[in-house]
């Protein structure tokens, strides 16, 4: 798949790698060239503070070295969009942000600077991502991304309505299934779950936490294509369907985007909900813009009884699927040496530090020292304790195996939500449901690795 | 010489690359007809020549039918005749984005923002809200009306200025023979508009065919695969799955269809206008 010959750009990569690494604090770093200007792209997301703390960071090392660092946002909905434009119009920016399958796609183009060297630098002065998260970024044994935290999601719920009608905080999906069986009200608009299976990480992505926490991956442990039309897939199905056949959901569930399950919580027309932080994001704002003091009570109990529990585990065990971020450097880069001080100074834990104390818990941070400073952080309250823990139930997209670009294309053609949409909208059963998305799992191994 | 470069380069680069196993980032190699044979097989793609074709058809023909009585009321003599002809054309200047959030917001079931669901509930005749766009049938009506909304206007203002053409003395003589409106309508009018619903239609047949805006923001093709339409599809497989030669050849698949629509039409009218 990619050009294995040592070209002059590869090896200009490894030998700066090295190098540019001193930029890491308490090593002697080499001075980044002045007048030297980079193109960052970064995640713009929901919680707007963050987009400004990054940005931020990013500017105080441009004004260290005498620098220039132009900050362009992608969002969720035009990252595609954007980076294949860029790639096939050669405009890619010197660094950018990658999100989970990111480093496995764009490697495979050959677009990604080999960062192994930096990588090993890095790891020596901010340490190591945890085994479960570092695969994200080691496509074939070489390095081309470094992580530098998680956006997990999360289990919300409602923490008074589960009291008051003295029902058990769910911790496995078939808890949650049968808690929501029991809170469930449908002629008061209230209902006991809401789970889209949408074209959003909030559709994908907990497809693959119920998957994976059933012990079902589309991928082997080497990457390679295995069957999902097992039993344990099937049990996996009859709960994405049986949700909505039961009526356990708003009815207009399936249609949500991203943001419909974060407006029905929050507004209570549901008792549970997978979502990352953002929930959380909002109800603290809530709080701070509540008009009188009993807008301000009636906002402040809200945010008190919001819980956020971790990620129900399935039979075989608690694994979140979630979008692991990490910064590469493309091969256009004009300068990689300055794109690799810029990459160590927001790594540094300093700085990431800063970052996500603007984060409302959405940023998990995943280099040891940085997860380290971390610590009071995360034990502001219950919710933040769990939201401190993510790193521990990330699984990546092709659990079991690394994150392929097969399996980035799995997740991206939409295959694993369509499946259950199926049952539900054009009334297929479960198993025709599964082979029709086992086949076509199976037809993206066979013609991808070209 | 420009203008030839123009359609020319871009129409054969896209018949190129369906000819092409192109994924992002990487060259393209020939494949022949994989991709045309691979879409005739797949399901998905079947579903999506049935969603467009029922989208573009059912678009059309609301938008001739409410374009047509549109024309007729601000044809007629009354007094707010020209602040009526500026009003109607808003949905028209309104951005396509705007109008789609819009009309997902009508359809809405979240209590209390759904404007549907907020007058029935209101008015005491529903006790739950209605989840319009969970059905594929409510998801495929919503994205039509939507359509609809944006594009009566250039049918009515099309119309009105084709009606304005029409000779006065026809309408008399027709009256003088003593023909009740509705005869007029049938003989003079709709007569003196065959060149312009002819080419309206055609116009609107394959803007609509190849919409992307009103179906991506409203329902990104779903629920499921509902509203899945050549545009999105096309755009999904191209960008998302970083397949360009399939993608590109979703699009060039309907191709066929509008030159076969564009040349009974420009040989229909080449006809009239020789006879």
């Amino acid at each position: 798949m990619r050009d294995a010959r040592l070209t002059r750009r590869n090896f200009l990569a490894g030998a700066v790698g090295a190098s540019a690494a001193f930029a890491l604090p308490g090593v002697a770093a080499p001075a980044v060239k002045k007048g030297t200007s980079l193109r960052l792209w970064i995640l713009k997301t929901y919680v707007e503070p963050t987009n400004k703390a990054i940005e931020a960071a990013a500017q105080r090392w441009a004004q260290k070295h005498g620098a220039a660092v132009t900050v362009e946002y992608f969002t969720f909905e035009d990252v595609q969009t954007k980076y294949v434009a860029a790639i096939e119009n050669k405009n890619t920016p010197d660094i950018g942000q990658l999100e989970t399958g990111a480093p496995a796609r764009f490697a495979g183009m050959g677009q990604l600077l080999d960062l192994t060297s930096f990588a090993r630098q890095v790891e020596g002065e901010v340490g190591r991502p945890p085994a479960n998260v570092a695969p994200v970024t080691v496509i074939g044994g070489t390095t081309y991304a470094i992580p530098w935290y998680i956006m997990p999601a999360f289990w919300y719920v409602w923490r008074d309505v589960f009291e008051k009608n003295n029902v058990k905080l769910p911790s496995t999906f078939d808890e949650a299934k049968a808690a929501a069986a029991a809170l469930n009200r449908p002629k008061d608009n209230f209902y006991g779950m809401g789970q889209s299976w949408n074209r959003t990480a909030d559709g994908y992505g907990v497809m693959q936490s119920l998957m994976y926490s059933h012990g079902v991956g589309w991928a082997t442990k080497d990457g390679k294509y295995q069957s999902i039309r097992t039993p344990k897939m099937q049990q996996v199905m009859k709960w994405a369907t049986d949700i909505y056949k039961e009526g356990l959901q708003p009815a207009d569930t399936l249609t949500w985007t991203g943001s419909g399950n974060n407006e029905n919580f929050i507004a209570k027309n549901i008792a549970q909900t997978s979502n990352g932080p953002s929930i959380t994001f909002a109800m603290e704002n809530a709080v701070a813009k509540a008009t009188d003091a009993k807008d301000r009570k009636a906002r402040e109990e809200a945010l008190a009884n919001h819980l956020a529990l971790p990620h129900p585990a399935g039979p075989d065990g608690r694994r979140m699927w979630a979008i692991a971020m990490s910064f590469g450097i493309f091969k256009t880069a004009k300068d990689p040496e300055a794109a690799m001080s810029l990459v160590a100074h927001l790594l540094s834990p300093e700085e990431t530090v800063r970052v996500m104390n603007d984060s409302y818990g959405q940023f998990t941070p995943v280099l040891d020292k940085a997860r380290a400073a971390s610590k009071d952080y995360f034990s502001k309250n219950e919710n933040y304790r769990t939201f401190g823990r993510a790193a521990e139930w990330f699984s990546a997209t092709g659990w079991p195996g690394p994150v392929t670009a097969a399996a980035a294309e799995v997740q991206a053609s939409n295959v694993l939500t369509d499946a259950p949409a199926k049952v539900i909208v054009d009334k297929w059963s479960n198993e025709q449901a599964v082979d029709w998305a086992d086949k076509k799992i199976k037809e993206i191994y066979d013609t991808i690795g070209r | 010489m420009l203008v030839i470069g123009l359609i020319v380069y871009p129409i054969s680069r896209a018949v190129w690359l369906s000819f092409t196993d192109k994924l992002v980032g990487y060259p393209e190699r020939f494949v022949g007809l994989r991709n045309y044979l691979y879409l005739i097989d797949d399901d998905g793609f079947h579903a999506v020549v049935r969603n467009s074709l029922v989208f573009t058809v059912s678009s059309v023909a609301l938008k001739i039918a409410t374009g047509l009585a549109m024309a007729l009321v601000l044809h007629a003599t009354w007094r707010w005749r020209n602040f009526f002809r500026g009003l109607m054309l808003l949905p028209w200047i309104t951005s396509t984005v705007i109008i789609a959030l819009t009309w997902r917001w009508m359809f809405d079931a979240f209590p209390g923002r759904g404007f549907f669901n907020s007058v029935l509930l209101d008015a005491g005749l529903l006790s739950r809200p209605i989840a319009f766009m969970a059905t594929p049938a409510g998801a495929m009506t919503a994205v039509v009306v939507a359509n609809w909304w944006r594009g009566f206007p250039f049918f009515g203002v099309s119309y009105l200025a084709g009606m304005q053409a029409i000779p006065a003395e026809l309408y008399e003589a027709a009256a003088v023979d003593g023909a009740p409106p509705w005869r007029r309508f049938w003989h003079v009018t709709l007569p003196g508009l065959k060149h312009v619903i002819i080419v309206t239609t055609l116009l609107t047949f394959i803007f609509t065919l190849n919409d992307f805006n009103i179906v991506y923001v409203m329902t990104r093709g779903g629920p499921g695969t509902a509203t899945q339409v050549f545009a999105t599809y096309s755009y999904e497989v191209a960008f998302n799955q970083l397949r360009w030669g399939r993608g590109v050849t979703i699009s060039i698949f309907a191709v066929p269809l509008l030159a076969a629509a564009i040349a009974l039409v420009s040989r229909y009218l080449l006809r009239d206008r020789t006879a």
